[in-house]
Order: C-alpha cells, then structure tokens, then sequence
C-alpha cells in the first residue's frame, strides 16, 4: 500500500505543480491575468489525487501488516481475500438505468414524462437498495 | 489477520473524487464567467441575502456533525436509542440521521426560498450570465443535497429493515456520511467564493 501511497502523492505534486506553473505562464504571457480553467482544473486535480491518498493513508495505518502484492516473497495464493458481498444478478441497475433515461428524455421537450420517469427510479432505487433484504435474496 | 479497505468505501471515495472534479467545472464556469463581466457580477451579487445565506451555511455545516455521530453510533452498531428521547449521548444511528434528514430537508427548503427572493430581484437562470453561473452551482449542490437526503432514508429504512444491525448496514452508513460532509465541503466552498468573495 506504501507503493501506491506515493505515487498518489506523486500526481498530487505533480497537478500542484501543473496549476502554478499554468498560471505564472499565463499571467507573464497575458498581462499579469489569471485564466481560471486552467488554474482550477489542474489544481482540483491535485486535489482528487489528495483526497484518494489521505483515504489510502488512512486505510494502511489501520491494515495491521502488508498485503502480499507489497511484500517481495508474496505468492499469489496469499492474496486471496474475502471480497465482500455482491449480488449474483440484478435487474434493478437496468431498470435505473431505463429510468434515467426517460427523465434525460423528457429535457428533450416532453416535459410530461418527468414525473413518470422520477416514480419509476424511486421504484427502481428502492429495489436496487433493498434487493437482499426482502424477497429472494433476503438474509 | 490484515484488514483490507472495505470495497464499498473505496468505491466511495474515488466516485467523490470524480464529483470533485464535476464540480471543478462548476467553479471554472463560474470564475470564467466572472473574469469576462467583472461589473456586472459586482452589481448582481449586491441582491443577494447574505446573512440569510449564513444562517443556511451554519444549517447545513451543522448537519454534518449529526451525520457524522449517526456514522460513530453504527460502528458501534448502535441502530436504536438505549435511552429517552432526549438522551443525546444515547441516541443511536437512526435517531442521528433522522436529526440529519431535518436539517438538510431545512437547507434546501430555505434555498428554494432564496431562490424565489433571487427572481423577485430579476435575477433567474437566463437573466444574464451571473444569473446562469449562481443557479449553475448552487442548483446543482442543492441536487446533491436533495440526492443524499433519499439516500438517508435508504440508510434508516435498511437499519429498520434487519433483526440484527451488521457490518453491511454500518458500511452505508459510513459511506452516506463521507459523501454528506463532501457535499458540506463543497457548500462551504460556494459560500466562500459566491457570498464572501463575491
């Protein structure tokens, strides 16, 4: 995890870098003005590698040990975690899906199908979120 | 025993991290726009309601707190109360999110009526390019707020859903309260930039 530590950290500088570097340019070649987009984007990038860097900071001080993958006599076989639970299938996603959809529709003008389209994705997402707790699936 | 990151969280964070980048874009527009007509953003930010807008950032900041004690009362595996209504330091998961909900149901109600403050000044989503930019990023954090406040209800429905309140209930409870205070972050970001800097 320290591996991917640093290069987080490394894209982070990096993005940092990009955006000063972006709006001294911009400022010496355009009369001392700041171009925004740039300046932002480059800089928020930064801050999207920081934020997933932190996270995995976070997560290595609570591991207790090196996962296989970062030690150099690691086998394959010690790295076979339980991976959490996911759903065999699911039609719900689509159904989300197919419900988005009508709503993106309905900005194209036929404005009626808004509510239809917001019923259906509360139908769906209230599937989707409770798929394993009721029917079926349920535990 | 090493104790991986649980997947849903990671998955979380990196879908936050690409919203930070969705509202990167956001704050370009807004300080693109704000660069090109510098007169006319200084005139049209006079109409807004600043003290009103405050009282609403506190509101919402607040709520991140509560979210945040909802989040610890789960890891506890708290779901209930163990004591009276009244009994903070008691107050389980679904007690402290319910107290979240409120709050930011409160948030975007006030907005909406800021919004209409706003429009009785003239200033709408085509009334010029301020307009555009204010309604662009506050409108779009209020989507998200909106978002989060279904997702809240998922969150209690799924704790009163079970006997027994797992490591599975708890993870969403955590990762609604990572994107809540990212929401409350990126306010805190708008307010800066749109009521202070204006």
């Amino acid at each position: 995890m320290r591996s991917n530590i640093v290069i987080m950290a490394i894209i982070a500088v990096f993005f940092y870098l990009c955006s000063a570097v972006y709006t001294v340019w911009h400022m010496a070649t355009y009369e001392g003005t700041i171009e925004w987009v740039g300046t932002l984007g480059l800089g928020l990038t930064g801050a999207l590698a920081t934020l997933i860097g932190f996270y995995l900071v976070l997560v290595y001080r609570g591991q207790a040990g090196e996962f296989a993958a970062d030690r150099l006599d690691g086998e394959l076989d010690d790295d076979d975690p339980e991976m959490g639970h996911f759903a065999p299938w699911s039609w719900w996603p689509l159904g989300v899906g197919a419900a988005m959809a009508l709503i993106f529709l309905s900005f194209t003008g036929p404005t009626f199908l808004i509510p239809i389209g917001g019923a259906l994705l509360l139908i769906m997402m209230v599937g989707w979120v409770y798929e394993h707790y009721r029917g079926n699936f349920s535990r | 025993m090493i104790r991986r990151p649980n997947t849903v969280a990671v998955g979380t964070i990196v879908w936050l991290g690409s919203e930070v980048m969705f509202f990167a874009g956001l704050f370009a527009i807004y300080f693109t726009l704000r660069a090109m007509s510098g007169d006319l953003f200084a005139s049209e930010a006079e109409k807004l309601n600043v003290l009103f807008a405050t009282i609403n950032t506190l509101i919402l900041l607040t709520s991140s707190f509560t979210a945040q004690a909802g989040a610890n009362a789960a890891e506890h595996h708290q779901a209930r109360r163990t004591g009276g209504m009244l009994q903070f330091s008691k107050w389980g998961m679904i007690e402290w999110f319910f107290l979240t909900y409120a709050m930011g149901a409160t948030f975007v109600t006030l907005q909406v009526f800021e919004y209409i403050e706003l429009i009785q000044h003239g200033v709408t989503l085509s009334s010029n390019s301020y307009g555009s930019a204010f309604y662009l990023t506050t409108g779009f954090h209020g989507l998200h707020v909106a978002g989060g406040l279904f997702a809240f209800l998922f969150v209690i429905g799924r704790a009163y859903a079970v006997k027994r309140f797992s490591r599975k209930e708890a993870t969403s409870a955590h990762v609604i309260s990572y994107y809540w205070h990212f929401v409350d972050v990126v306010w805190i970001g708008l307010y800066l930039v749109i009521y202070w800097l204006k």
